[in-house]
């Protein structure tokens, strides 16, 4: 009796990812005393959300079946984007064929929001004074985690073993890296009040450090003068579409329309040009991309609402760990940083995927989006902050190098190359690599050392700056001052 | 009823952010408000259908005022203060 509840539970909610997640938001609210009509549109939206992102993520792997099949077959080539979507795309696409059950993401993802709170709760003994709330953010890394973990080690494969496993080390990662970035946030925000939360926390504090080594923070970016053309590049659509058309282009112009006919992806009998034939299948791409995210966008946006509601009532000033983004405003040079981490990020990129092609590498890196603009806009602002133009150019220049590196290695060591995408942002290619290839090599015994290894940094921190530690978050987490006012 | 849309560069983390703190600002306030969020390239396209449109000052180039619509650009998007100020500075209450 009781296996048959189990069994029509797991089958219907546990295994159904969307309706899972509907039912996180709907709990959430409920825990936060919300009318019943906003419980119900919570858990409805959610549902929805992650509905159309799996519409959307059907469509990815279509659109670009052409594309791995002739990579594949024509060069012995796999071919990834590195890209946050792409690589949750491959993951899922992974599990799906492996026959795992996704909504174990969820799970993951939720164990280690609870770790979060646990670790900042015990702030006192852990020394952790941030939360990371950035929910697609949160969906990204918790799905990328369990893929290495259910890979690297058997006995906690598709099972809440490797759930909880992958809870804690992900929920770890979030508390230690976000709480890195506090000092070096706050001195650039003029104390706003958050940390970064986000995929290139590692990079953040790196930065931080370096920056003012190797640049001259007197001469800022915001002296010099900046093409517009740049500008279309804060528009996302236009962005994937010109890097798709660019690099997916060059890929099917290089299979060639013959290879492409005979394999019927291109029809050229019906009078369709070539051309033609590259631009449609190359915006496809942003087409599905677009549906994905808008999908994303309506489940998180309830998951987001639901999550902060409930550690804002468990935790009173902690800091929050947000979206890289909310950084750009803070910006010296008006922008400007932006932009050039970006381009230098992408400088960076192009001819680390021109090496990629000279060296022979068995994986061929595509730049997304997310990464090349994302984490070098964001070391762009801290670079600027502490080196100017001169350290911002050398710090995403390298960062691009790393990304695409990185992200080779890692789609081809973790097997989701042949799934098109890896994660891609950048401590996905400099630390996440490193801890997943101590996974597949030392199992179990790699994930404590992990989480242990990575919660000895905060203390590290603390020990560097003991008095003015808690009050750089927030001064009413100064544990000195609450515990005795003498 | 005022149509408020909050955008930043993918649509995700930042707006949703601002979007969560204008939404109390306006609850403080007692205004009546719909709140969006959205990228900045939607929220281009789609700018005159709302009252005001949110983002973060880097962003503010981005878009053009009009008859209708008003853009607050944010420096500090958490800082509920500063909405408060930017939305009584720009006449919106």
């Amino acid at each position: 009796m009781v296996l048959v509840i189990w069994k029509g539970l797991f089958a219907n909610i546990m295994a159904e990812p969307a309706i899972f997640i509907g039912l996180i938001v709907l709990i959430g609210y409920a825990l936060l005393r919300k009318p019943w009509y906003d419980c119900f549109s919570g858990f409805i939206k959610a549902t929805v959300g992650f509905f159309i992102m799996q519409a959307g993520a059907g469509g990815l792997v279509n659109s670009f079946r052409p594309i791995m099949v002739g990579l594949k077959d024509r060069f012995e080539l796999q071919a990834a984007v590195i890209d946050p979507y792409f690589g949750f795309n491959a993951v899922n696409a992974a599990f799906a064929q492996m026959g795992w059950t996704t909504s174990l993401i969820m799970v993951a993802l939720l164990v280690a929001f609870v770790w979060n709170i646990i670790l900042v709760a015990l702030h006192r003994i852990t020394k952790i004074r941030t939360l990371f709330i950035t929910g697609h953010i949160m969906v990204q890394q918790a799905t990328t985690g369990l893929w290495l973990i259910f890979i690297g080690v058997p006995f906690m494969q598709n099972n809440i073993y490797g759930v909880v496993a992958c809870g804690l080390l992900v929920g770890t990662y979030w508390a230690v890296f976000s709480n890195l970035t506090v000092e070096s946030t706050q001195e650039l925000t003029g104390n706003a009040g958050f940390a970064v939360g986000h995929q290139q926390m590692l990079g953040v504090w790196i930065t931080d450090k370096v920056a003012g080594k190797i640049g001259n923070k007197e001469k800022s970016v915001e002296h010099l003068e900046l093409p517009g053309f740049l500008q279309i590049f804060n528009d996302n659509v236009v962005a994937t579409s010109t890097l798709m058309l660019f690099f997916f282009g060059a890929i099917l112009v290089v299979l060639g329309p013959e290879y492409l006919a005979k394999n019927k992806f291109f029809n050229p009998a019906s009078g369709e040009l070539f051309i033609k034939y590259i631009f449609k299948t190359t915006i496809q791409f942003a087409v599905y991309l677009y549906i994905l995210s808008a999908g994303v966008r309506m489940f998180v946006a309830e998951m987001t609402e639901s999550f902060k509601g409930i550690s804002d009532k468990i935790l009173k000033g902690s800091l929050p760990a947000i979206d890289c983004a909310a950084v750009y405003g803070f910006d010296a040079a008006g922008g400007n940083s932006i932009l050039f981490g970006f381009l230098f990020g992408a400088i960076g990129q192009f001819v680390a995927v021109i090496a990629l092609i000279a060296f022979h590498s068995p994986v061929l890196i595509i730049p997304g989006f997310v990464p090349v603009f994302f984490d070098n806009a964001t070391l762009g602002v801290f670079a600027n902050k502490k080196g100017g133009f001169r350290g911002l150019a050398i710090i995403c220049f390298c960062s691009g190098l790393i990304q695409v590196f990185g992200g080779a290695f890692a789609a081809g060591a973790f097997g989701l190359a042949a799934y098109g995408g890896w994660h891609g942002n950048f401590d996905w290619d400099t630390l996440w690599p490193g801890i997943g290839w101590l996974i597949q090599n030392f199992g179990s015994l790699a994930i404590a050392l992990a989480i242990i290894v990575m919660l000895i940094i905060p203390q590290l921190q603390y020990r560097r700056n003991k008095k003015g530690y808690f009050a750089a978050a927030n001064p009413d987490m100064e544990p000195e001052l609450s515990t005795n006012p003498a | 009823m005022l149509k408020v849309v909050a955008a930043c560069g993918n649509g995700m983390g930042t707006s949703q952010i601002i979007k969560m703190k204008i939404s109390n600002v306006f609850k403080r306030l007692s205004v009546q408000a719909d709140v969006h969020h959205m990228s900045v390239g939607e929220a281009k396209s789609q700018a005159s259908n709302f009252d005001v449109v949110f983002c973060s000052e880097s962003l503010m180039s981005q878009f053009k005022g009009g008859a209708r619509t008003k853009i607050i650009g944010l420096k500090n998007l958490l800082s509920e203060q500063e909405i408060e100020d930017k939305i009584k500075a720009a006449g919106i209450v």
